[in-house]
């Protein structure tokens, strides 16, 4: 069943997840619901041992997300710099909050290549509302700090049925703040989102006049402002080309260690993902059953095993197809030819019923 | 006019011995042939195609004719691509 090992290629690029702690509260995470305890976060030295292992492994793209990776500056400065002197590429991913002078000169003397800063919306109170706290105004004076040095950066929004009107707004927003590469990608439905989808269920309406509004802008702003709009899985008829393919290009390490194909896996039950404390990444990725277990397309049930785009989207997203059905081997929903696509038509087209959500927050400690 | 290009801030030339070169950019990684490598090794803190053509003219020995639509169509689709600017 598994792939052979001499198939497997090389990873190219790492996610380190240094956190799950974040001071915003936003309903669209896609950390999972138990975001664990900060005592279980790596040490600064085993961080340090995954980039050289990473580097050794001939990963050449590095990330540091979370949470929010700035709660870790110290070990986060230090990655950088490994990485930076491994010859890898490094991106900073960030709500922003905390990038303050001191922060941004140390990642940039460790050599920090993109900073990706996420807005809420480019509305105070809405942002406010979104984050479940008020830091819009510390955001803009960020984004202004951080625009005006030798740093690639990426303004990002993540598009939901609470801010999707906000689009053209949104837009303003970047081309006011000078922003050269702006992301709005829909929100797809992990951990804490998935928890909150019928609240955040963009309607039909929003999503298509979304494309349109983004189509006019990237027209108008070719050569100024790259644009990409990114729609939800619900609302396509095509999985996405998940991850390029599970343990094919990219893997990421979790606030504790676990090694997983995407962060979206650790909601999956049944595959015993390999720790970072008891092995290294070579045989996390060469090795282990977890990785082994969706590589190739022998596990692929129909309609993927004969399809013709079987090589194209590798079946989806091997995370949703858990997450809807309760079977990780199961062709991804969004899939029109998937015999469970009805789930997703279902959510969607009840994507206009008013809804509170449960603010990401940690879950109460168990006794 | 005669406008300089050099890479973009936090566009990255990777070029080492025994690998492909790569240009790495935000979460990405393009895969660079020989000669693109080339220009763009050869930009710096900003280069015209004149300039362009004339390091790699003595590098490699081509005509400085034959180089110079190269060197003009290739920076110009890494400049659309915001990874070049002007």
């Amino acid at each position: 069943m598994n792939a052979s090992a001499a198939a497997v290629p090389a990873p190219r690029s790492l996610l380190c997840e240094l956190t799950y702690r974040c001071n915003l509260q936003c309903p669209y995470c896609y950390n999972p619901l138990d975001l664990g305890r900060s005592s279980d976060e790596l040490s600064e030295a085993a961080w340090l041992r995954v980039i050289d292992e990473a580097i050794g492994l001939g990963i050449v793209q590095i990330g540091f997300s979370g949470g929010e990776p700035t709660l870790r500056r110290r070990e986060l400065v230090a990655m950088t710099e490994r990485a930076t002197a491994g010859g890898a590429y490094t991106n900073l991913i960030t709500q922003g909050t905390f990038l303050d002078d001191a922060l941004l000169d140390q990642l940039l003397a460790a050599g920090l290549a993109h900073v990706q800063i996420s807005i809420q919306a480019p509305e105070r109170e809405l942002a406010a509302t979104i984050a479940g706290t008020d830091v819009h105004e510390r955001k803009v004076e960020v984004i202004e700090r951080v625009r005006s040095r030798d740093v690639a950066l990426t303004l990002n929004c993540v598009l939901h049925r609470l801010n999707h009107d906000s689009l053209p707004a949104i837009l303003a927003f970047a081309e006011e703040h000078g922003i050269r590469r702006l992301e709005l990608a829909n929100v797809q439905f992990y951990g804490w989102a998935l928890r909150n989808r019928s609240a955040l269920m963009p309607t039909r309406e929003q999503v298509e006049h979304g494309a349109v509004l983004v189509a006019a802008a990237q027209d108008r702003l070719r050569g100024k402002m790259d644009v990409t709009y990114v729609l939800p899985d619900y609302f396509e008829e095509l999985p996405k080309p998940c991850m390029h393919g599970w343990g094919n290009v990219a893997m990421t390490v979790t606030p504790a260690g676990t090694v997983v194909p995407c962060q979206g896996a650790v909601a999956i039950t049944g595959l015993d993902f390999p720790n970072v404390g008891t092995t290294t990444l070579r045989e996390a990725w060469y090795a282990s059953a977890a990785f082994n277990r969706f590589r190739g397309n022998a596990w692929m049930p129909e309609p993927c095993r004969s399809c013709d785009r079987r090589e194209e989207d590798f079946g989806g997203c091997r995370c949703q197809a858990f997450l809807l059905t309760g079977d990780a081997a199961a062709t991804d929903p969004a899939c029109a030819k998937s015999p469970d696509h009805g789930i997703v038509v279902a959510y969607r087209d009840a994507s206009s019923v008013e809804e509170r959500w449960a603010p990401r927050r940690p879950q109460p400690a168990l006794p | 006019m005669n406008p300089r290009y050099r890479l973009a801030r936090g566009i990255r030339l990777r070029c080492e011995a025994g690998a492909e070169p790569l240009l790495l950019v935000p979460e990405g990684i393009v895969t660079l042939n020989v000669s693109a490598a080339a220009i763009l090794e050869t930009l710096g803190e900003g280069k015209s195609v004149d300039e362009v053509v004339a390091a790699l003219h003595e590098r490699f020995d081509d005509s400085e004719a034959s180089l110079a639509g190269d060197v003009r169509e290739t920076l110009e689709d890494f400049a659309a691509a915001g990874f070049v600017e002007r």
